[in-house]
């Protein structure tokens, strides 16, 4: 056994794995050498179509093979057909022992759970949810999960940990020659931001689409200079499924009150001023936090510069409104993200290279001022776990949480401190997924509390005197005083899921459940 | 003195609201064992919100419990439940006979005594939700050393007065007008009826800059949406805290060096000026300026 | 069979349903919910004690939680029981 910088024990190898490179602390680890690259090929004049009749036929023409990498992107969301369209496919062909490496699952992929005991997929590379996460934690997969934020992923696919076999890649929009683009049709999604690396490095690129148009197609997201094969299919993805209608501002009083305490710490921060930049993300109290920091920014005259990430409806508002200059989309969340990407120039798409990788020229977290992220469980070292449930279950994917957390200048973690009865305050989290050196502030019902490292924001709070302020301790106290003593998580030694540090280090791991009794 | 702006209710068999109520930070609490209780459940709430007040984590929340109308045959168990259980006062519902503030007073003071409270320290909150309460209003608030504020019924009231209630609020016009001056007879406070529609802001901080003008302390809550809004209504300019500061500064500096009047820029300050200054203060959360 | 209950099945709260159990069986305590996989022993405790003090015996308690503090249990606990006793089977 091994132990990290956090102290977490780690075997130094793990079987389905590899070696295990234990977390360093957070900007540390280093990369030599070159990047890593998909394998050339010649187009000549001659070869003027792409299209092949089917997915079969694409997959024949990949090359796939049992025991080779496949990947996925996740711009579809809980609409998406491709995912269980191709490993259906390759199920039928008998190709078995894939890797699976999406960028995300979502609960629409619980359809591949009879792939994953019949053995066509034996590794996932990606987040796990619903009903496939509690599959893995309790022990249903041969091999672990490994989970990487979405900076972590293509930095491992750019520096070689992991080398795609065949890329299928959705694609709302395409033409015979392989451009591919998110917009302007029945299934748009708009940005195609993950889904960049994977064209770039893998072996063989496979484009499906339910959108078929002349060379060449406008607004192309990803050219033809990486796309071997396109497939039309009749359906990528149920439209309700890829994009949400427009986006409300929750009226939960107690999301309120906390999206209000984090505005407020947000104003009262050295970062409110002109050029402000942020991510927020689409869940309830971001969203909100973001409504109240737009009358701050009216209030008191301050001008933004951009916002990063996920984009809403609501962040296509304040870019027409004036109150950021640039939209930086990695993945456009509702219609109204979908339609501005489409024709707003400032409304810029990035891959999740330029989002979050570290290990490239430079990723846009790094100019990012403020991020609100949200967690299942915090610690007193204000360590994050975003990926496992109080009951130890592995069910979420690590996002851009490690990301945004190690770029922004402050990172603020806002979370009820009671989710029932379970609270996001405990003495140690049951797993890392973002260490505590990276988290800056963490915003409940009960008031703000500051990572006493930054004892400059602390005397900022103190001197805006308009939130509650309380110490990490006098928060953990509240949160034991009023759940009463927990009892562990019972698990077995078998790690199932894998959690890398964006820089390919391991954070933690997380061990398969025990049996109820 | 006590800020009454928002006194929030909780309804009496609700947990999530009971125990989260105080972090919205209202000025006071009224959990509520009347009308937001069915009558099948008047039993299970009155056990949970007895133990939810020994429990007794609100902040700096002023406490209180809406019992069930004297008219009724639950007040009297409502009482035994949770004077002793640690409250700052209840809200009795439907007052209108001061002869009733009587047979209260008395009642607590025998629980008080029972429980070891200090007596006449549970205080009341009279609501008067009909004509001939309001009528009666300034006898009621006299009635007893314990009535601390009238409050106004809204959609009771309204029935009663054989109208509705608009969202001009026409019907309740004079009621309040009657209801401030009767309070201020008293010499207790005056709180206004909750503002029923949850989502409309605009027409709530309208509604409260209005109750603010005509003389209102405070205002019953039901939504913790609307504590912010209201809190901001009442909470005065920093033009005007920057005046009474001045003003009271000056008061403090001529009753040291024994004047009688002052003048403030240029303006002659009596005391009923000082007294409104002083209240600003208070009213701004300052109010260790007026007592230093 | 004589039954009473208690609670809701709202967040934070939680469903106490008391029923008879066989002469000399004791207590017997059900749990339900996502708390139950780190607060069963507290649970448990608070229900008992409630129990215990209302000198209730050969019942069989049933607990359908959906994140209710022990201060909840215990009054909804109380509701129940008391409600068991004054017939009520609401």
């Amino acid at each position: 056994m091994i132990r990290n910088a956090l102290g977490r024990e780690l075997p130094e190898s793990i079987p389905g794995y590899g070696v295990v490179k234990p977390f360093l602390g957070h900007d540390k680890r280093v990369p030599e050498g070159n990047r890593d690259g998909g394998r050339i090929k010649a187009t000549f004049g001659n070869q003027t179509d792409k299209v092949l009749p089917d997915i079969k036929a694409a997959i024949a023409a990949s090359g796939l093979k049992s025991g080779m990498t496949v990947s996925f992107h996740h711009h579809l969301r809980n609409g998406d057909y491709v995912v269980n369209m191709v490993i259906d496919a390759c199920a039928e062909m008998g190709i078995r022992d894939l890797t699976l490496f999406p960028t995300a699952l979502f609960g629409v992929h619980k359809k591949l759970i009879p792939h994953i005991k019949s053995g066509v997929i034996r590794r996932i590379m990606g987040s796990v949810n619903g009903p496939i996460g509690q599959l893995v934690s309790e022990g249903g997969m041969e091999e672990p999960v490994v989970l990487r934020s979405h900076g972590g992923r293509p930095r491992a696919v750019t520096c070689g940990d992991v080398h795609i076999d065949v890329a299928f890649l959705a694609a709302p929009r395409a033409d015979r020659y392989g451009n591919l683009s998110g917009v302007g049709s029945k299934s748009a999604c708009g940005s195609l931001g993950y889904a960049f690396t994977d064209a770039m490095y893998a072996d063989c690129v496979v484009a499906v689409t339910d959108c078929l148009q002349p060379y060449p197609i406008g607004n192309v997201s990803i050219s033809q200079l990486y796309v071997d094969f396109v497939v039309a299919v009749e359906s990528i993805g149920d439209p309700a499924g890829i994009v949400s209608g427009t986006t409300q501002i929750t009226r939960d009083p107690l999301r309120l009150l906390i999206s209000r305490y984090a505005a407020q710490l947000i104003e009262a921060s050295p970062y409110f001023k002109n050029g402000i930049s942020f991510q927020t993300g689409a869940g309830g109290i971001p969203l909100a936090v973001t409504a109240f920091m737009k009358e701050a920014m009216k209030r008191r005259e301050v001008k933004g510069s951009f916002g990063l990430g996920g984009i809403t409806g609501y962040f296509v508002d304040l870019l027409k409104e004036g109150y950021v200059e640039r939209l930086l989309d990695v993945q456009s969340f509702d219609l109204e993200a979908v339609r501005s990407i489409a024709s707003n120039p400032d409304h810029v798409e990035i891959s999740a290279d330029w989002y979050a990788n570290p290990w490239n020229k430079g990723c846009a977290v790094n100019m990012l001022d403020v991020v609100i992220l949200g967690a299942t469980e915090l610690d007193k070292d204000f360590n994050a776990n975003v990926n496992t449930e109080a009951d130890g279950a592995l069910l979420h994917g690590i996002g851009g949480h490690q990301d945004t957390a190690a770029g922004a200048k402050l990172t603020i973690i806002s979370q009820p401190l009671l989710r029932g009865r379970i609270p996001c305050v405990v003495d140690s989290v049951y797993s890392v997924t973002t260490p505590g050196e990276v988290v800056d502030a963490v915003v409940t019902e009960y008031g703000v509390t500051i990572n006493p490292r930054r004892q400059d924001l602390i005397d900022a709070a103190k001197e805006a005197g308009n939130f509650p302020l309380l110490s990490m301790e006098e928060l953990l106290a509240k949160a034991k005083d009023l759940v009463g003593p927990m009892e562990p998580v019972q698990t077995e030694e078998r790690i199932v899921g894998v959690i890398e540090w964006r820089d390919g280090t391991v954070i933690d791991v997380v061990r398969q459940l025990k049996a109820k009794a | 003195m006590r800020l009454r702006r928002t006194m929030l209710y909780l309804p009496g068999n609700n947990p999530n609201m009971l125990l989260r109520g105080h972090l919205f930070n209202p000025d006071g609490l009224v959990l509520d064992l009347e009308d937001a209780v069915a009558m099948r459940e008047k039993d299970a709430a009155r056990i949970l919100v007895r133990d939810v007040l020994r429990q007794g984590n609100f902040g700096t929340c002023e406490v209180t419990v809406r019992i069930n109308g004297m008219d009724t045959s639950y007040w009297k168990e409502d009482l035994e439940a949770v004077v002793p259980a640690g409250i700052h006062g209840i809200r009795v519902p439907k007052v209108e006979d001061p002869k009733d503030m009587v047979l209260l007073d008395e009642t607590l003071s025998e629980i008080e005594t029972r429980a070891g409270i200090p007596l006449g320290k549970t205080l009341v909150f009279c609501l008067l939700e009909t004509a001939k309460g309001i009528w009666r209003a300034y006898e009621i608030a006299t009635a007893s050393k314990r009535v601390t504020a009238i409050i106004p019924g809204g959609e009771d009231l309204t029935a009663d007065l054989r109208t509705n209630r608009s969202a001009e609020g026409t019907e309740l016009e004079g009621v309040r007008k009657m209801l401030v001056l009767a309070a201020r007879a008293a010499g207790v406070d005056a709180l206004d009826t909750v503002f029923p529609r949850i989502t409309d802001d605009e027409g709530l901080r309208k509604e409260v800059g209005f109750i603010k003008q005509l003389g209102f302390d405070g205002k019953s809550v039901i939504h913790p949406n609307q504590i912010p809004i209201i809190h901001d209504v009442f909470t005065p300019t920093e033009k005007e805290i920057e005046k009474a500061k001045r003003i009271v500064a000056a008061a403090k500096e001529a009753a040291e060096r024994g004047l009688g009047a002052v003048s403030v820029d240029g303006r002659m300050v009596d005391r009923p000026v000082v007294k409104r200054a002083e209240f600003t203060l208070i009213r701004a959360g300052l109010s260790e300026e007026v007592l230093s | 069979m004589k039954t009473a209950s208690a609670g809701t099945v709202e967040s934070m709260d939680c469903l106490v349903t008391v029923s008879e159990g066989a002469p000399g069986s004791g207590l017997s305590i059900q749990l339900s919910g996502a708390a139950t996989a780190r607060f069963a022993p507290t649970m448990r405790k608070a229900v008992q004690e409630v129990a215990t003090a209302m000198g209730a015996s050969d019942l069989s308690i049933s607990i359908q939680d959906n994140g209710a503090l022990d201060l909840i249990l215990k009054a909804r606990t109380e509701a129940a029981l008391a409600r068991y006793r004054g017939g009520d089977t609401a």
